[in-house]
């Protein structure tokens, strides 16, 4: 009697693996502004095939749903301390399977997204933001980070 | 009988558990900015040709002290594209005087063209260089040079027309 319920539960360990290790994600490449010029803001948009941010994610199975979401910064840090308005619009976030016929789909990027994995199990979302150097802004190379985390329910 | 009702709970508590488990995994990116000053370009000095003969072309090279000269500030040590907008003649009124085969270079120290200034290659193509750093300050000098071809009927008069330099961090 005890034999077949160990098993059991030892079939079901096997056959449930965590559902961690089926989805990835991945930055591809820095949402960056490069060069700007004192007290003129500068603007990526999700569109910029060079300057945009690029995450990658791979989900289990078609129809998964996921959520999306950022932590975003609100400043840059650069030298001697010094600190760079950063900001995100309603539209600076796009997500697209990376099945042909996947439709892009813009976000806000500050706001938790849902989506449902309809044509591929796999996507890119872009990111793109806006600085606003201060007309005495320090110059040199500023930076933070961005996190975009995927969650399965 | 005990023992099965004991199983049976942990199977359960299982499975429920396995329905409601989330996965959650980030990726990371960086954003980031170059600050630099703003650019300023003044004219230095115009490419002046002084008299040209009917008939004879005359050249002033970028090193000559008759080459045009452009004075540009920025921010120290940061990389700059070098772009010209060269005019294809010399004006007056409805007359054109023919101007072609440009050449420059830049100076990264001095606005001095006879010594350390470093050829441009193309003139019609993007020249990457940087400011140099005097002092601390971003300074660049570019200069140009070119050829004029008047023609042997060509109409007396004051021929003029602009060139255009563009800077442009990258």
């Amino acid at each position: 009697m005890r034999r077949p319920l160990i098993l059991a539960l030892i079939a079901l360990a096997i056959e449930s693996p965590p559902c961690s290790a089926q989805l990835v994600v991945q930055g591809v490449r820095d949402l960056d502004f490069g060069p700007v010029i004192q007290g003129i803001a500068a603007t990526v948009t999700t569109a910029d095939p060079l300057r945009s941010g690029q995450f990658y994610f791979k989900t289990p199975a078609l129809g998964t749903r996921i959520r999306i979401q950022f932590t975003l910064p609100t400043q840059l840090n650069g030298p001697s301390g010094a600190t760079m308005p950063i900001t995100f619009g309603a539209t600076d976030a796009m997500a697209k399977g990376t099945a042909p016929a996947s439709i892009p789909a813009s976000f806000n990027p500050a706001v938790a997204a849902t989506f449902t994995m309809t044509t591929s199990v796999d996507a890119n979302v872009w990111l793109g933001g806006r600085v606003t150097p201060a007309a005495n802004q320090r110059v040199g190379a500023y930076s933070n980070t961005v996190i975009m985390t995927v969650t399965i329910f | 009988m005990r023992l099965f009702t004991t199983v049976s709970v942990a199977v359960l508590a299982s499975l429920s558990l396995a329905g409601f488990a989330t996965a959650q995994t980030s990726g990371t990116i960086n954003a980031k900015a170059l600050v630099r000053q703003p650019i300023t370009i003044t004219n230095g000095q115009d490419l002046d040709f002084g008299i040209v003969i009917q008939g004879t072309a005359k050249s002033i090279s970028e090193t000559a002290a008759a080459a045009g000269r452009f004075d540009a500030t920025g921010t120290a040590n940061a990389n700059v594209n070098v772009n010209f907008t060269l005019p294809a003649n010399l004006i007056s009124g409805a007359n054109n005087l023919p101007i072609g085969t440009w050449t420059g270079c830049f100076n990264q120290a001095a606005a001095v063209n006879t010594v350390g200034c470093t050829t441009i290659a193309s003139m019609a193509a993007t020249t990457p260089t940087a400011f140099g750093n005097v002092a601390g300050a971003g300074r660049l000098w570019v200069f140009v040079g070119a050829t004029v071809t008047p023609g042997v009927a060509q109409a007396v008069g004051t021929y003029t027309n602009t060139v255009t330099l563009t800077l442009t961090y990258f």
